[in-house]
C-alpha cells in the first residue's frame, strides 16, 4: 500500500537522524530556533526583494520596448536617415534637413539599382546615397510645389499631402525579399505617413523676373605688350600708313600701345555694339589698324551687355494664408490580423478592415484617442481628398511610438499618397525567439544598408531613469542579493556554533552512548534545517510583503529610447525637421512576486540552514567524548 | 512480571575475562606540562564481576574508567575487550562497541533535557534499533523494571535526583551491554536515593550477570562491592576481594 511504502521511505530518512528529537530540541529552546529563523527570514526576505524589483525593472522595460510583441513581431526593418552622409566615393555630404530631388511618389531612389541591388544601398550602413537624400527631401517638401498643381493662384482649396518624415520608403520587394530569410515567419509591410491637411488660398508660388538690359562698363587695363608684340604691331601700323600716305616722314597720329587704357563708351540700351571713341585715332581705316591690335588690346575695347531676360522663381515662403493641420496615416495589409502596426487584437470596437481590396478601398480604422480628439465613431464618414472614408472601426494600438491616427489598408494609402508599391517597414515574426539575434543578422546581409530593430537593440538604447535603475539593479542587485545572504548565513552559523558549544555534555553523553560522530553530525544539520525551513516560511512571507509594499509606493521611472526610428515624424508647417525619433514614456515601478522568486528564498533559508549545521556539526564532530565529560568535572 | 532485567541482558560466560590490561598508561598534555593520569596499569576483570575503583580526586579512576568504556585509548600498554584489542582501534570501532556493549551510568546523569524519560532510554537505541515502535516498547519496559513506569513522558527537569539516575540505568541497559561503566553514580544523590540506586545495581548484577564497574569516593558503595581496587597517583596500591 502506497502510505506503508511512504512511511517506510520516511523511517528510512529518520535513521539519518531523530526527528522526535530534532523536534523537541527546536521547541523546547524556541529562544534559540526563533532567533536564528529571523535571521534567515530577514536574509531571504530581502532576497525576494531585490529579486521582484530586477523583475518589476526588467517588466517595466519590457511593457515600454517590446510592444513589438504585442504586434506579433520581433523585428522591425526600417531605412533611416543618417545626418551625415558619406557615399562610396570621396563626396561627403553633411545636411541639417534634406536635400532636393522626388522621391515621394514616383521617384526613383538610385539605391535600387544602380549600385547592383539592394533597395538600402548608400555610402555606408544606415545612409542614403545623395540621390535618396534629394529624394526624401522632396518627398516632405512636396507640398510646396504640389500646392501649385491645385489650382491658379488666388484659387481657394482644401488639400490632405502626405509625406514620408524620417524614414524613407522603400520598395515592396523588400517585403518578400525578407519573407525568404531563413526563420522568419511572416514578414509584413507597412506604411505610415504624415498627413498635412492644408486648406486656404493657393498662394503665388512663382514669380517672373526680368533682368539684364544693363550695359557693363569696365575699366579694364590691356595687359603690356612684350617688346616683340610692340615691334610687330608697330610695323603693322607702319605699313598701313605707308599705304595710306605712302613712305616719307612720320605722320602724327599716335602710335598705339598699350599704355593709356582708353575707355569704353556707352551705347544706347538695347543692346548693340558702338564704335569706341577716345583712345586710338586714326587717319585711315580703323579695320586696318585694328588688325594691328593685339587680341587682348582688341577684348577690351568691347562693351559688354548683359542680355535681357525673363526668369521665375519660387517664393520661399510663398505669400500665403494656408491653415494647417497635422495627422497621421498608416496603411495594414487586412488579411494579416495577427501581426502588423495594429492587429485585430487591438480593436476596440466595430470591424477589421475588409479584405476585399474594393471594400477596403473606402474604410478605415481609426485610434480610439483620435476619435476621442476629433469627436469621431465608428460608422462616421471622413473625407480625405474629396473622397469618402467609413471609420469601420477603433483600435488601441501598442506599438508605442508607431502610432497612427488613421489606419488605411496599405494598398489604398498606396495609391493615396503616390507611394505604389512601397512601403515604410517591414514588420518581421521569428518562429523562435533565441534565433531573432540571427535572423535580424541575416536580414541586414540581405538587405545592406537596412536598419534591422529587434527587442534586444531597442533595450540597449534605452535611456532614462528605467535604465539608470535597471542597470543599477543589475550592477548591484546581485551582488546585494549576495552580501544579504552570506550575512544571514553567518548569523546563522554564528548561533549554531554557540548553540553547540553550549551542548558539550550532551553531545558526549551520546558519543559515549554509542552515537557516532556521522550521526551527531546529521542530527544537528537535522535540527539547523528544521530552522532554515522556518526561517523559509517567515521570509517568505516577509519577501511577499516587501514586494507588495514596493508596488504600492514604487517610483515612476521615465524610459526614452532614442534611435528608435519608426513610425512618422511630427512635421510642422512647410519645413520639415530631421528629428530624431525616440519615444518617451512612463511605467510604474513594480516587485512582482514569481514562484521562482519563492523557490529561491525557500531554498536559500533551507542552505542557510545547512551551512549553519555544518559549522555547528564540524565543531561537534571535533569532541571527543572522553574530553566531552571530562569538561563535566 | 516478566524479569526484563534478567532475561534480557547479553550472554556472558561468567568467569572468563572481560578486561585485560597490560602495563597501560594515559598522559595528557596540559600546556607544556604532560600529565601522568595512569603509570603502568595491570587489571585483570572477569565476567559477572562487580569491581569498586576506589581513590582520591585525581588518583586517575576516571581515566581508568573512561579506557575502560571504551571512551578513550591509552597512550601505551595493552587493553583488551572480551578478547579484543582496544588500544589501536578507531573511533568508529569503539563508538560500535560501545553501543553493542557498555553502558554508563554518570554522576550527573547526563540525560538529554529536551526529550522525556522515554525518549531519553529510547535515544540509547538508535544506532542499533531501527523500528521506532521496538524502541519505545523495549524503552517502557525498562522504565517500568525501574519502577518510573509512571513517568514516562516527563522531562528530567521533572525528575528527581534518584529518578534521573533510574532513567540512567535503564538507558544503560538499553542495548543490552556485557558491562555497566559508571562514574560516581550517587555522587548527586542523597543518600536515601543512593541506597536505593545501589540496591537496584545489585538487583541488576545478581539476576542477570551482568558485569558492573563503578568508580566512587563513597565508602558504602565501595563496601558493597566484591572487588576493591585502589587507584592512587595513576598506579593500583591494592586489588582485593571484600
Amino acid at each position: 500500500m502506497w502510505s506503508n511504502r511512504l512511511i517506510a521511505v520516511i523511517g528510512k530518512g529518520t535513521e539519518l537522524f531523530s526527528l522526535s528529537y530534532a523536534w523537541n530540541e527546536l521547541r523546547r529552546r524556541a529562544g534559540r530556533t526563533i532567533v536564528t529563523a529571523i535571521g534567515l527570514a530577514a536574509g531571504v526576505g530581502l532576497v525576494m526583494g531585490i529579486i521582484g524589483v530586477s523583475q518589476g525593472l526588467s517588466d517595466a522595460q519590457t511593457k515600454a520596448l517590446s510592444p513589438l510583441g504585442s504586434v506579433g513581431t520581433s523585428i522591425i526593418v526600417t531605412r533611416t536617415v543618417a545626418p551625415t552622409l558619406s557615399t562610396a566615393t570621396t563626396t561627403t555630404t553633411t545636411f541639417g534637413g534634406f536635400g532636393g530631388g522626388g522621391g515621394g511618389g514616383g521617384g526613383t531612389f538610385a539605391g535600387g539599382g544602380t549600385n547592383g541591388g539592394g533597395f538600402f544601398r548608400g555610402g555606408g550602413a544606415a545612409s542614403l546615397n545623395s540621390k535618396d537624400s534629394t529624394a526624401l527631401d522632396n518627398a516632405n517638401s512636396s507640398i510646396i510645389t504640389d500646392l501649385a498643381k491645385l489650382g491658379p493662384a488666388g484659387t481657394k482649396f482644401t488639400h490632405d499631402f502626405f509625406v514620408p518624415g524620417t524614414l524613407i520608403t522603400f520598395p515592396s520587394k523588400a517585403v518578400s525579399d525578407v519573407a525568404k530569410v531563413k526563420g522568419v515567419t511572416s514578414a509584413v509591410g507597412a506604411l505610415s505617413l504624415d498627413a498635412l491637411h492644408e486648406s486656404g488660398t493657393v498662394p503665388k508660388i512663382t514669380a517672373s523676373v526680368k533682368t539684364g538690359g544693363q550695359t557693363i562698363s569696365a575699366t579694364v587695363k590691356p595687359p603690356v605688350l612684350t617688346s616683340k608684340q610692340q615691334q610687330t604691331e608697330r610695323s603693322c601700323i607702319q605699313s598701313v600708313i605707308e599705304k595710306r600716305f605712302g613712305t616719307g616722314g612720320t605722320g602724327s597720329g599716335g602710335t598705339g600701345t598699350g599704355g593709356s587704357p582708353p575707355t569704353g563708351g556707352t551705347g544706347s540700351p538695347g543692346g548693340g555694339t558702338t564704335v569706341p571713341s577716345g583712345g586710338f585715332r586714326f587717319i585711315g581705316s580703323s579695320s586696318a589698324i585694328n588688325k594691328c591690335l593685339t587680341p587682348a588690346q582688341k577684348a577690351y575695347q568691347q562693351n559688354v551687355v548683359v542680355p535681357e531676360q525673363t526668369v521665375n522663381e519660387v517664393l520661399n515662403p510663398p505669400t500665403t494664408n494656408t491653415k494647417t493641420s497635422t495627422y497621421t496615416v498608416a496603411g495594414l495589409n487586412p488579411s494579416n490580423t495577427t501581426s502588423g502596426l495594429v492587429t485585430k487584437a487591438n480593436l476596440t470596437k466595430g470591424t477589421w478592415l475588409s479584405t476585399n481590396p474594393t471594400t477596403a478601398k473606402s474604410q478605415v480604422l481609426v485610434t480610439t484617442a483620435y476619435a476621442t480628439q476629433e469627436g469621431l465613431k465608428v460608422g462616421q464618414t471622413l473625407t480625405i481628398n474629396s473622397v469618402n472614408y467609413k471609420i469601420v472601426g477603433l483600435v488601441n494600438p501598442t506599438l508605442t511610438g508607431d502610432v497612427s491616427d488613421i489606419y488605411f489598408s496599405l494598398t489604398n494609402l498606396q495609391t493615396l499618397s503616390s507611394n505604389q508599391s512601397r512601403v515604410k517597414e517591414v514588420l518581421v515574426s521569428v518562429a523562435n525567439a533565441k534565433d531573432v539575434s540571427a535572423v535580424a543578422q541575416a536580414i541586414k546581409n540581405e538587405l545592406p544598408g537596412a536598419t534591422v530593430l529587434t527587442a534586444k537593440s531597442l533595450a540597449d538604447q534605452v535611456t532614462g531613469s528605467l535604465s539608470n535603475a535597471k542597470k543599477l539593479a543589475n550592477d548591484l542587485g546581485g551582488a546585494l542579493a549576495v552580501v544579504v545572504l552570506l550575512a544571514a548565513f553567518l548569523i546563522a552559523g554564528l548561533l549554531t556554533l554557540s548553540s553547540v558549544s553550549k551542548r558539550v555534555r550532551e553531545i558526549g553523553s551520546l558519543r559515549a552512548i554509542g552515537w557516532s560522530r556521522g550521526r551527531v553530525v546529521r542530527q544537528i544539520i537535522a535540527e539547523t534545517l528544521g530552522i532554515g525551513v522556518l526561517g523559509g516560511i517567515v521570509g517568505v512571507g516577509i519577501g511577499v510583503v516587501i514586494c507588495l509594499i514596493i508596488g504600492a509606493v514604487g517610483p515612476a521611472l521615465s524610459v526614452t529610447s532614442t534611435g528608435l526610428a519608426v513610425g512618422a515624424s511630427n512635421a510642422s508647417g512647410l519645413l520639415h525637421q530631421a528629428t530624431s525619433a525616440s519615444v518617451a514614456t512612463t511605467v510604474h515601478l513594480t516587485a512582482p512576486i514569481r514562484w521562482f522568486t519563492i523557490v529561491i528564498a525557500f531554498v536559500g533559508a533551507l542552505l542557510g540552514g545547512l551551512i549553519a549545521g555544518a559549522v555547528g556539526g564540524w565543531r561537534a564532530a571535533r569532541m571527543s567524548p572522553s574530553s566531552a565529560l571530562r569538561d563535566l568535572g | 512480571m516478566t524479569d526484563t532485567l534478567a532475561s534480557d541482558t547479553a550472554e556472558s560466560t561468567s568467569g572468563s575475562l572481560l578486561y585485560e590490561l597490560r602495563g597501560v598508561t594515559r598522559t595528557y598534555d596540559k600546556g607544556s606540562v604532560a600529565v601522568n593520569a595512569l603509570r603502568g596499569i595491570d587489571l585483570s576483570i572477569k565476567r559477572g564481576e562487580m569491581v569498586v575503583l576506589e581513590g582520591p580526586s585525581g588518583s586517575g579512576k576516571s581515566t581508568l574508567l573512561q579506557l575502560l568504556g571504551a571512551l578513550d585509548t591509552p597512550t601505551s600498554g595493552q587493553i583488551k575487550f572480551a578478547g579484543r584489542s582496544l588500544e589501536h582501534e578507531s573511533d568508529q570501532v569503539l563508538t560500535d562497541i560501545r553501543s553493542k556493549e557498555i553502558g554508563f551510568v554518570f554522576q550527573q546523569f547526563n540525560l538529554i533535557p529536551t526529550l522525556s524519560a522515554d525518549d531519553n532510554v529510547a535515544i540509547a537505541m538508535i544506532p542499533r534499533e531501527p523500528s521506532r515502535e521496538k524502541r519505545a516498547a523495549r524503552a517502557q519496559e525498562l522504565l517500568t523494571q525501574v519502577g518510573l513506569g509512571h513517568r514516562l513522558g516527563h522531562l528530567p527537569s521533572r525528575l528527581s535526583g534518584g529518578e534521573q539516575q533510574r532513567v540512567a540505568i535503564a538507558r544503560a541497559l538499553a542495548n543490552r551491554p556485557e558491562v555497566i561503566i559508571a562514574d560516581e553514580p550517587t555522587g548527586n544523590l542523597d543518600s536515601e536515593n543512593a541506597k536505593e540506586f545501589m540496591a537496584l545495581l545489585h538487583d541488576l548484577h545478581e539476576r542477570s550477570g551482568v558485569s558492573i564497574i563503578i568508580a566512587t569516593h563513597d565508602e558504602d558503595v565501595a563496601l558493597s562491592a566484591e572487588r576493591r581496587v585502589r587507584l592512587r597517583d595513576g598506579s593500583i596500591v591494592s586489588d582485593a576481594q571484600n
